[in-house]
Order: C-alpha cells, then sequence, then structure tokens
C-alpha cells in the first residue's frame, strides 16, 4: 500500500532483553534514525540496578508525526531478546500489536519458555532467526540486535538511509571493519524484513510532513542540562556519582576541558558542593550534581550559600526512595528535601523543568540566576526526565547571558565597601578575590552589611528580610517559563495542575479529555521556590476540580500549592517506579466531572 | 627557647602589634578570643609570614571551618571565607580550582579538621591542591566550651567525658604523611619567631602544606596541653633530620614522649591545578 502524506504515525516500539544483548544500544539506533527522518520521538529505556548477570533492559522509543508529550502506556510493537524477561511484557502489546522474536533458538525450549506462547490472538506474531543471521553474515552472533532492529524497520518500511547513517556515527573514528559488519547486519535484517509476508497496518506513516530533518536532536535529560551548562560557559564542576545524575559529570568530563573547564570527581556530595560555593565565590560558574541522597547530604552547605550569599548551581535528579531507595526506578519525592531542606530560613530558588528542552533552559537559566540574585540554584530533574530521549531543536544562538552580577560601582570608595549592603532590590554589589581594596568575609554566621558577625535582633531580621525579598524577582527572570497553562481558556470543569517530568503525560490526558468535551486545562509550574502564587492562584480560581498527579506517596507538590494558596485539590499519587499513565490521570478527570456536576446539581 | 608561662594579655598583644607596624593583614575586627588563647600567635605569625612574604592581600584568601579558630578569617584585611563546621578544605579546593593566581591559607581546630572533617583532609593532601593548612591544635573544644576532641589525651576530663576519656588521641603527623601530604611541619603557638618562619615555610611550598600548631586553650584545658606541659615537652627535630625522606619523617611523627617541632617532610610534585591543566591539554589535542 503506497504512504500517503496525510496518515499519520503513532507507533511505539518495545525492545526486551537481558543485559548484555543490546537492547539499549538498538533503541539507541532505532530512536535516533526515527529522529533523522524527522519524526518526533520520545524514548525511555529501563535498566536492571545490577549491572552484570542478566538483568531486564527495556527500551522502549515513540515515534509520531504529530507533536506528543509522553510514552503510552501500551506498545504497537515488542521484540523479544531474551523470552523470558519479554514475556510479563507481551500484555503491554495493543490489539492488532506486532511481537517479534528469536524463532530458531539454540536449544530447545520449554514449554511455556517462549513468547510466542503467550501471545494473544488478537497479537500479529512474526518469528525471525535473528541469531542465525547473525552467524551468517558476521560470523558471530553479537549483532543479533542489529539484525533485529533492520528486520523491524524492513517490516515497518522505515528509510534504511538514516539507520545507515545512525550506524556509521556510531562507530566514526573507530574500527571501519566493525562499522561495515554491522551495517550489513542491519542490512540483511532489513531485507528479512521486506520479505516479511504482512498486513497493511504495520507500515509506518509519513513524518509529518517535516521530511528529513537535520537539526533535530534525539537528546536526553542529562544531555541537554550538559548543553546547558556548556553553552552558559561553566567554568568547574564538582560531584560524587549516583544514579541517576552520574552521566551528566560523565558527559562534563569529556567535554569541559576542550573548553579549559575543570572538573574534578570529590570524596562525598559535601566537598562537592563546598567546593562549587568556594567556586562560586570566587566568580566562576560551577555547578554539581547529584540525587537525593546527596542533597541530603548538602543542605547544609545550601545553607550556608544562601546566607554567604553565594551563587551555585546543583542539579538533583530524583530517584525512588527514601534512603537508597530503588536507586533504578523514577519518583517525584525530593521535592520537600529542595524546596525546604535547609536549617533556619535558607529559601533558594528551584527549578523543576517538565521535558528535554526545558533540562537545557533551566540548566543555563540556573547559572544566570544565580549570579543575578547570589543564591543557589537546584535544578530538580528526575530519572524519567533525565534518562528520557526527546527529538528537540535548540536555538542556534546561545540564549545564555555571559554575566548576570551585579558588582560594586568602579569609582566607588572600597573604604566604603559593604558586602551585605541593604539595597531597594535586597541584592547586595558582588566583589570577588582579586579586586583590590574590597577585602571581605562572607561567612554563615548573621552579620551586618560588612559581613561582620552579628546576632542583634534588627540586623537578623533586615538580613532574612533582605535574603527572601531579593528571591522574588526571579519570577520575573527573562527568557525561561515559570509556569504555564495550556488547554481550555476561562473556566474549567477541571484544571490538573503539575509538575516535572509527569507534566507530558498530564498533557496527554487533557488532550484526551477535551477529546471527549470536558473542559480542561493544565498548567505546569516549573519555578517552585519562589513559587508563583499570583498564577497558580489565578489557575485555581478557573478550575471547578484541581487535580495533581505526582510521583511520590506523599503528595508534595499539592501541600505545597495549598500551603501557599489555601486551596483544596484532589491528589494522584503513584509510587511504583514508573511514569505515571495517561490512563489514570484521564480517569480522575472522568471522575472529577461527575463529581463537580453531582455538586452543582445538589 | 622562649618560655610563656603566664597568660598573653588581649591589651599587650595589641599595643605589640601596633608597634610592629604590621597592620596591614589586620582588619578592624579585634579577636575574640581569650586573653592568652595561642591563637594570637598564630595569628600574628601569619601576618608576619604574609608581610615577609610581600603577598597581596586582594590576591590572597583565608579560609576556615567552624570553632575558635575558624573565627581567623575575620580578623585578617584579607578576602576570607567563614564556612561550615569542618568543611574548609572543600571550599578552599574549589577557590584554587576556579581561580589558582589566589593564594589560599586554611585554618582550622582539631576538631574542625579531625572529627567532622576529618574525610576531606587525605583528599587535599593526595590531589595535593596548592593551599596552606593551618591546623590549630588544642586538644579540646573551645568554641562550644571544652568538650574531648580527637587530640585530647588518653584520660582528659572534658564535660563530655567527665570522668575519663577513653578514645586514643590521633596522630595528624602520621596521618597528613600516610596521606601524601607534600609539606609537613609542626610549630608551638608558645615558639612564635619558630612558629612565623614555619608559616612561611608552609606558605611559599607549592603544593598541599600542612602546618600543626600547638596552641594552648588556657580556658578549658587547665591539665594537659598548658603552655607549662608544652614548653617541657617540645624540642626542634634533631639537626640531621632529613626532610627528603618520608620514613625518616614517619619514625619522627611517632616520638611521643616529646613534641618535636620543624619540618618533617618536604618534596616537590605537580599540583592539582597543573593535572588540571594536563587533562585540559590532552582533551583539546583529542577535540
Ligand atoms: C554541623 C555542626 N556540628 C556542630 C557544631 C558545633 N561546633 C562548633 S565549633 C565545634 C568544635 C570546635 O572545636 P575545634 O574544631 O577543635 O576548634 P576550637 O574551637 O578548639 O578552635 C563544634 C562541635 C557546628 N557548628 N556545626
Ligand atoms: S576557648 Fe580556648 S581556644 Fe577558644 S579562644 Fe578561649 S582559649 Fe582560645
Amino acid at each position: 500500500m503506497a504512504r500517503t502524506a496525510k496518515q499519520r504515525t503513532d507507533i511505539q516500539i518495545a525492545i526486551c532483553g537481558s543485559a548484555g544483548d543490546g537492547t539499549i544500544a538498538a533503541g539507541d539506533i532505532l530512536k535516533q534514525a526515527m529522529a533523522k527522518a524527522g519524526y518526533n520521538v520520545i524514548a525511555f529505556d529501563v535498566y536492571p540496578p545490577e549491572i552484570r548477570g542478566f538483568g531486564k533492559c527495556i527500551a522502549r522509543a515513540r515515534i509520531t508525526s504529530e507533536q506528543v508529550y509522553s510514552l503510552k502506556s501500551e506498545s504497537d510493537c515488542l521484540i523479544s531478546l531474551n523470552d523470558s524477561h519479554a514475556i510479563p511484557h507481551v500484555s503491554e502489546v495493543c490489539k492488532f500489536g506486532t511481537v517479534i522474536y528469536e524463532d530458531t533458538p539454540v536449544s530447545t525450549v520449554g514449554e511455556g519458555a517462549h513468547v510466542s506462547s503467550h501471545l494473544s490472538p488478537a497479537h500479529l506474531p512474526y518469528g525471525v532467526a535473528f541469531r542465525e543471521i547473525s552467524e551468517r553474515i558476521t560470523s558471530s552472533a553479537r549483532s543479533r540486535n542489529i539484525v533485529a532492529v533492520g528486520y523491524l524497520a524492513g517490516l515497518y518500511d522505515m528509510p534504511a538511509e538514516v539507520f545507515h547513517e545512525v550506524i556509521s556515527g556510531k562507530f566514526a573514528g573507530k574500527s571501519k571493519e566493525l562499522a561495515d559488519s554491522v551495517g550489513a547486519a542491519f542490512d540483511a535484517g532489513f531485507q528479512t524484513g521486506v520479505d516479511t509476508f504482512r498486513l497493511h497496518f504495520d507500515r509506518i506513516g509519513a513524518s509529518g510532513g517535516k521530511g528529513k530533518q537535520t537539526d533535530l536532536v534525539m537528546m536526553s535529560g542529562n544531555a541537554a542540562v550538559v548543553r546547558g551548562c556548556l553553552d552558559a560557559g561553566i567554568d568547574a564542576f564538582f560531584g560524587y556519582p549516583i544514579t541517576p545524575a552520574t552521566t551528566i559529570m560523565e558527559m562534563l568530563a569529556r567535554e569541559m576541558p576542550k573548553h579549559s573547564g575543570r572538573l574534578l570527581q570529590t570524596e562525598d556530595e559535601i566537598s562537592a558542593i563546598a567546593a562549587t560555593i568556594g567556586a562560586g565565590y570566587t566568580g566562576a560558574r560551577a555547578a554539581t550534581a547529584t540525587s537525593g541522597p546527596g542533597l541530603a547530604l548538602m543542605t547544609e552547605m545550601m545553607g550556608l550559600g544562601a546566607m554567604a550569599e553565594v551563587p551555585a548551581v546543583a542539579f538533583v535528579s530524583q530517584r525512588g526512595g527514601p534512603s537508597t531507595g530503588m536507586p533504578t526506578k523514577t519518583e517525584q519525592s525530593d521535592l520537600n528535601l529542595a524546596v525546604f531542606g535547609v536549617a533556619g530560613d535558607g529559601q533558594r530558588i528551584v527549578l523543576a523543568p517538565t521535558n528535554v528542552e526545558g533540562c537545557y533552559k533551566c540548566a543555563g537559566k540556573a547559572f544566570e540566576m544565580a549570579e543575578a540574585f547570589q543564591t543557589p540554584v537546584i535544578v530538580l530533574l528526575d530519572l524519567y526526565l533525565s534518562n528520557r530521549y526527546e527529538a528537540v531543536q535548540l536555538p542556534s544562538k546561545n540564549p545564555f547571558a555571559e554575566n548576570c552580577s551585579k558588582t560594586p560601582r568602579k569609582n566607588a570608595s572600597p573604604a566604603e565597601y559593604n558586602r551585605y549592603k541593604l539595597t531597594s532590590d535586597g541584592v547586595s554589589p558582588r566583589a570577588i578575590p582579586g579586586e583590590t581594596g574590597r577585602m571581605h568575609t562572607v561567612t554563615g554566621l548573621e552579620h551586618d552589611e560588612r559581613g561582620r558577625p552579628s546576632d542583634q535582633p534588627r540586623i537578623h531580621e533586615a538580613m532574612s528580610v533582605k535574603r527572601h525579598q531579593k528571591l522574588l524577582p526571579a519570577l520575573k527572570h527573562p527568557g525561561v517559563t515559570i509556569s504555564k497553562r495550556f488547554g481550555d481558556k476561562g473556566v474549567v470543569d477541571v484544571g490538573v495542575l503539575g509538575w516535572g517530568s509527569t507534566f507530558g503525560e498530564i498533557l496527554e490526558a487533557m488532550i484526551e479529555a477535551r477529546k471527549e468535551g470536558i473542559r480542561c486545562s493544565a498548567m505546569k509550574v516549573v519555578m517552585l521556590s519562589p513559587l508563583p502564587v499570583g498564577p497558580v492562584k489565578a489557575f485555581l480560581d478557573d478550575c471547578n476540580e484541581v487535580l495533581v498527579p505526582e510521583l511520590n506517596y506523599e503528595a508534595q507538590f499539592a501541600s505545597l500549592v495549598t500551603g501557599a494558596t489555601g486551596r483544596p485539590v484532589h491528589r494522584l499519587n503513584r509510587v511504583r517506579g514508573t511514569p505515571m499513565s495517561v490512563g489514570e490521570i484521564l480517569d480522575q478527570i472522568r471522575q472529577l466531572v461527575g463529581h463537580s456536576g453531582k455538586i452543582a446539581a445538589e | 627557647m622562649m618560655n610563656i608561662s603566664a597568660p598573653v594579655y588581649l591589651e599587650d598583644k595589641l599595643e605589640e602589634v601596633e608597634r610592629s607596624g604590621k597592620l596591614e593583614y589586620r582588619s578592624g575586627t579585634l579577636p575574640t578570643w581569650c586573653p592568652g588563647c595561642g591563637y594570637f600567635s598564630i595569628s600574628e605569625g601569619v601576618g608576619k609570614a604574609m608581610t615577609e612574604l610581600g603577598l597581596d592581600q586582594k590576591d590572597t584568601v583565608c579560609v576556615s571551618g567552624i570553632g575558635c579558630a575558624s573565627r581567623f578569617p575575620f580578623f585578617m584585611n584579607t578576602y576570607g571565607f567563614h564556612s561550615l563546621h569542618g568543611r574548609a578544605l572543600p571550599v578552599a579546593t574549589g577557590i584554587k580550582v576556579a581561580n589558582e593566581d589566589l593564594t589560599v591559607v586554611v585554618v582550622g581546630g582539631d576538631g574542625d579538621a579531625f572529627a567532622i572533617g576529618g574525610g576531606h583532609i587525605p583528599h587535599a593532601a593526595r590531589r595535593n591542591v596548592d593551599i596552606t593548612y593551618i591546623l590549630f591544635d588544642n586538644g579540646v573544644y573551645g568554641l562550644t566550651k571544652g568538650q574531648t576532641s580527637p587530640t585530647s589525651i588518653l584520660g582528659f576530663k572534658t564535660t563530655t567525658t567527665p570522668y575519663l576519656n577513653f578514645d586514643q588521641p590521633l596522630n595528624p603527623l602520621m596521618m597528613l604523611l600516610s596521606y601524601g601530604a607534600s609539606w609537613v611541619a609542626q610549630a608551638y603557638a608558645g615558639e612564635p619567631h619558630h612558629l612565623t618562619e614555619m608559616i612561611k615555610a608552609a606558605i611559599d611550598h607549592r603544593g598541599f602544606s600542612y602546618l600543626h600548631v600547638l596552641s594552648p586553650c588556657v580556658t578549658f584545658d587547665k591539665t594537659s596541653m598548658t603552655y607549662k606541659n608544652l614548653d617541657m615537652s617540645v624540642h626542634p627535630l634533631p639537626d640531621d633530620h632529613d626532610a627528603s625522606d618520608l620514613s625518616a619523617a614517619m619514625i619522627a611523627a611517632q616520638v611521643t614522649d616529646h613534641r618535636q617541632i620543624g619540618v618533617y617532610f618536604s618534596s616537590e610534585r605537580p599540583t592539582l591545578s597543573d593535572g588540571l591543566d594536563e587533562i585540559s591539554e590532552r582533551a583539546k589535542k583529542t577535540a
């Protein structure tokens, strides 16, 4: 059947195998190639917590012609590279979805151990001899995963040339022989796919008229953070490895030295944030990256940063907690720690991007804000956002300002220099070491304008006001979304308020609800501290019912909103270690419509 | 050897400082230490050493943690960072990594260093961060009013060990030598001239220099590390001590029947900044 430009594409592929099968690598080639071909792609990989052994890996990619915001709970196609891992996932394949599997296993398979015996009658089975083809072409079984991707591409009529581009890109500068053999494995799989008898709906539709796009890049949230840091001109980075933040440090370790940036793996998170603050004190753009347990160790230093008024940026990617919790599973349960975790009244700026592009923006803007408001800034991510891939278009011109520091006037007498001068906007001109005559000591002790320790009641009050008031203009900081409303305007039946990675699912659910005729809108809140109370209140005013879905048990964001606005909201909390399902949010929206209808009738 | 057997008074000290004409490195804030505290001697030594080395105040940063000793930066007319209990070294590392042109002097007490901050010392030492660490050891917690410290002697009675301190004291010199510090020395607050020379040499050393200063807390220690006891037990290192020999330094550091002052160990090796520069060069070549 011929492809028509009007035909929409929305297919989700899940590749499932065990660690060592090349599952994640296969998924990576698929998503990079489809992004190159001009499709929208959202992808998210699930790894086992253990490195060795035979833990389960799943790579999922949703390929669409229209812009979408999350993965689907059902996949259209499951590729099994390991049947024992794939069997539980057969149930996620939709009606008339395809299941692709190894049909010539090395040894006899016990009853029920083969994936084909678990399919429902509505599934379309495709058995392929991955191993045999790989062995025939490359004289090794190691390219089974590539044969599988090739088969998928052939079966679905995906353009082979983009796959070749991605494969040769992956091996650029490495072994040409290896690249050729992988390319040949792909071709063999591809041809097998093309030659397969299939039904028409197995084919992929158009890419949405965008054609082949070279400025769309597939990028993970953490990679976007790294790009943001580099574009903002990061000078120094200090970190201690922890999932899911480690890849930020690993990518920066490769890139920063090329631009004379300096990176150090410290002995723990306390020293990571301490060194970040030390570097910030000298005027450098400095950052660290961690997860909840690391942030817990950093809280005392966060307070010092607030009190001493030193710029510093911390990227915090949440995972399941408390304690070591579920290190390779996603959760949004460190909001309280990020917003409130400090000794004393130590407010700081907290930004929580909702998608990969937002990771880039918030990363760069965090450095601007840290400098402009002389404060630590936390950029709060989570595993689902750090590790998920989206096709993004980065601005062609670097959007980040170079130096946002308020410096002492050049001709002002150094003798009058007060590091903590009380000014109308609360921000004091900041001198850094190396400036003649402006020597001063910064301190975590309460201090007067000069920086001299003081516990006078009036000074503590005035300085507390200063440290909090100065942060409010961050709500108007240019070039970054602080909060934003989508969907129906005016009064709506249900409003969904969200933050962080879950906002993608919220948007999808809101769009579905509107299709069902429900008046619905969604608002994302990116700046969690200081909270944009005005816009949030205005949104709540417009909603008959408000739903707050988030991936934590304690409804941390809902409590934050209720505390700040005094308004009740409906909570939807899930802690399964997986992203929220669109269906669950949609169900809640439907129920709330019934709910408010009932109230109106009473 | 100069013996200080009586307390030193604040007024006398201030007058002496004024007469010395070395107020340049003094801030307008007067030290808040108890009269007679050994810390006066150390801070005067630092001021003198800086004057003699001709350090530019604008390019000098004093970094500290929390404690009586850590109040030090407030009294200096240089840039200063009074940070958190135990965290002076990582803050200083960040400062030096971001701006290697600065002269960074870190000070702290024995609790700040070896109790809460103990985890940071090996790493600053092994990385050979080009900073000077002056440890004010009084064998007790001063600021919190007299509790036991990791360098308190066995049996020392304090408010938290009212019957007996049962914990073996650490041997900081042995620790620093084994951590890979490239310069290790000991001085005594009651020997101000020697102390000043040691501070000068420590700042002058390219790499991580550790100066352990024995300094009586006149308020919370009346029995163990007093001027009287230290005056008797402090001796110079033997003339034939070879400071280039790590084993000799370790043997000297294990002498416990008296306290030996002088340079235990001194060696040159690339600093953290050198390493980071090399990493950058390699990265640029592969780019
Ligand atoms: C996290 C933390 N814990 C405890 C304290 C309380 N505290 C302040 S100084 C100090 C010990 C001071 O002893 P030392 O480091 O030996 O310095 P000295 O006062 O003797 O110069 C303690 C326990 C603190 N400030 N911060
Ligand atoms: S309490 Fe001890 S250490 Fe602190 S200032 Fe007084 S004498 Fe010095």
